[in-house]
């Protein structure tokens, strides 16, 4: 089902998700965006290029409480895995694919029954990229500039107007309890084609050479010497890691209650990227180099998760080249890997 | 579904081994046994300080539905495990990880090789292969410490250097006045070890280091790649295969390890 929705409507339709989700939408602060909750639809800011954090994090948020516990009494430990009710708007196809691997891998038995628990409470409005958002990105060499699923309603600017797929279920009773959609007709499918033509035009590839053999060719250049090279530069600060859609490493720790009785356990992002992340009690390092560091983590994007799941971990969303102080790149990366292996063919 | 919920167990013995490992012998609550593999690990838990990845050091079938954890003490949790006594409570999860391969080892010729603290998931490995000695032909035991008082099971190493079933050799690599055997890294046992290559699987647990040497010894003497298994230890935080910090290149160490042959292992630029 598709219908459309007028810009000055879009007010109305999102004090109508507050009054049943938690409304999570792009705002502009300090000179950039982020996902935050709204309560003022005003605060929304649908025209924005990429957020700080990937949505994805509101699944899979920081400090997480995972166990409440009790001090003095070990059986009365409890597990704390619940959503809220919350609608996740105006995302992104790069974050939306995101989302869905993210979906696959944290569902992967033994499932996660935190990330899977907030997941189903949640339901996701996307926004179609009808151009590049942004310098440092890879999306459109990836094809994740688009998104196919992973959505209950996606919205897409037709001028005056929003294209919106009806996806699912949940999006179907969003769309009819209110009242401002209307059936889309014929004249809105073609503006619709008309911005998706118009979309081939805005995005360029920023990689030389075929992505569908990057895989390939990073396994070939484990040993290249660009890891080297960038991992000289690297800081080790773990930004990259920590703004990436796709990363879900963590530390568990526990936090005890001032009343010293009662606690929790909870769960942090992790990065590794970090300098401690692979070290064990005995003192040991297993990945003590900043340039082996580097290595996993593309490989870890575009070798082993590629492997697992059939396809690339990196959305090309370009937030850790954006975050990255050292100005590290994975376009520059990923074009020295093309490059080596067109010199030596 | 998986949550981090720990079973509730109860410490039923602590002994000390030497001057920094204690075993503890732990029994779970809801009066089940832990069914583990030998090789495999629990996630200890104790509130308000958190988890730590500990191998299990008894053989599957036990007396009683215990199971032992040796442990040294190194970080916040370890020391406080330390401080532990009889009818104290921590939490268990697991067991995890893939276990050694035990079903494929039948009619064959067993090398234990132990360094340091190797020998706490390798005795349950041993005893589990005294337990079913007729089912396996040579028993050879390499164990290697740093000091003599390193030593962990000691009395269990003198048991198992009298019984015929079993071929002990020990060595330390700096002896004592009161140190009668061999002194020097754990390779140099292998001199005085014949072993036919075509019939041994051979077992290995260290440090690090001491991997490459040992794998080394053992494939100067003609084993097969496939036939060598190696218990590799990571720093396991989920147990679950999520939270990364033992992946290696692109295996969960705590899923598709800790035991890998070391023809899987050498595949990966990260395990050695």
């Amino acid at each position: 089902m598709d219908v459309t929705i007028e810009y000055n409507h879009i007010d109305r339709f999102i004090r109508g998700l507050l009054s049943h989700y938690d409304v999570i939408a792009p705002v502009a602060r300090d000179g950039r965006f982020i996902f935050d909750r709204i309560d003022d639809p005003a605060a929304v800011s649908p025209q924005y290029d990429t957020t700080l954090l990937p949505p994805v994090k509101w699944i899979y948020p920081n400090n997480e409480v995972l166990l409440e516990f009790d001090l003095r009494d070990i059986t009365k430990a409890e597990v704390i895995a619940q959503g809220r009710p919350q609608a996740l708007t105006f995302v992104h196809p790069c974050d939306i694919n995101a989302i869905n691997l993210m979906d696959e891998i944290l569902a992967e038995e033994p499932s996660d029954a935190n990330y899977l628990t907030r997941r189903r409470s949640t339901v996701i409005i996307g926004y179609e990229c009808l151009g590049p958002c942004k310098e440092n990105h890879l999306c459109f060499d990836k094809g994740y500039h688009i998104a196919y699923k992973g959505f209950d309603l996606f919205f897409t600017d037709i001028g005056g107007r929003y294209y919106v797929h009806v996806a699912t279920e949940a999006g179907r009773e969003i769309v009819e309890e209110d009242g401002s959609f209307k059936k889309a007709a014929y004249d809105d499918w073609v503006d619709l084609m008309k911005a998706r033509a118009e979309r081939k035009k805005g995005f360029k590839k920023v990689i030389r050479g075929d992505m569908e053999m990057l895989s390939h060719h990073l396994k070939k250049a484990y040993h290249n010497e660009i890891w080297d090279i960038e991992g000289k530069k690297c800081l080790s600060c773990g930004a990259c890691v920590i703004v990436c859609p796709t990363c879900y490493c963590f530390d568990v720790s526990d936090e005890i209650c001032p009343d010293m009785e009662k606690g929790v356990r909870t769960r942090r992002w992790d990065g590794c990227q970090l300098r401690g992340f692979c070290k064990v009690a005995s003192g040991e390092n297993f990945r003590k180099d900043a340039a082996e560091r580097v290595r996993h983590r593309v490989f870890k994007k575009e070798v082993y998760l590629k492997k697992r799941f059939g396809r690339s971990g990196c959305v090309g969303c370009g937030r850790c080249i954006d975050y990255c102080i050292a100005k590290i790149s994975i376009i520059d990366i990923f074009n020295h890997v093309m490059d080596r292996v067109r010199e030596n063919v | 579904m998986f949550n981090f919920l720990p079973m509730p167990a109860t410490v039923t013995d602590v002994s000390q081994l030497t001057d920094r490992e204690r075993l503890f012998t732990i029994r779970l609550d809801n009066g089940r046994s832990l069914r583990h593999r030998p090789c495999q690990f629990v996630l200890i838990s104790l509130f308000g300080i958190g988890e730590a990845p500990i191998s299990i050091s008894s053989p599957p079938v036990d007396s009683g539905k215990t199971f032992e954890l040796c442990i040294r003490s190194m970080g916040n949790l370890t020391n406080a495990m330390h401080k532990l006594s009889v009818n104290d409570k921590i939490g268990i999860r697991g067991p995890y990880g893939n276990g050694f391969p035990i079903e494929k080892i039948g009619g064959k010729d067993i090398l234990i090789v132990a360094g340091g603290l190797g020998l706490a998931p390798l005795r349950s490995l041993i005893k589990y292969v005294l337990q079913e000695r007729g089912r396996y032909r040579r028993v050879i035991l390499l164990i290697g410490a740093k000091r003599p008082g390193d030593l962990l099971f000691r009395e269990e190493i003198s048991e198992w250097e009298r019984d015929p079933a079993i071929e002990t050799h020990i060595t330390v690599d700096a002896a004592d006045p009161s140190w009668t055997r061999h002194v020097g890294v754990i390779t140099g046992l292998f001199r005085n070890v014949t072993i036919d290559p075509l019939k041994t699987i051979a077992a290995i647990v260290g440090p690090p280091v001491m991997y490459r040497f040992v794998i080394r010894e053992i494939l100067a003497k003609g084993v097969f790649e496939g036939n060598i298994y190696l218990d590799l230890e990571r720093r396991m935080r989920c147990g679950v295969g999520k939270c990364g910090h033992c992946q290696i290149n692109g295996i969960y160490l705590c899923q598709n390890g800790p035991v890998l042959s070391y023809l899987e292992a050498r595949k990966l630029q990260e395990a050695l």
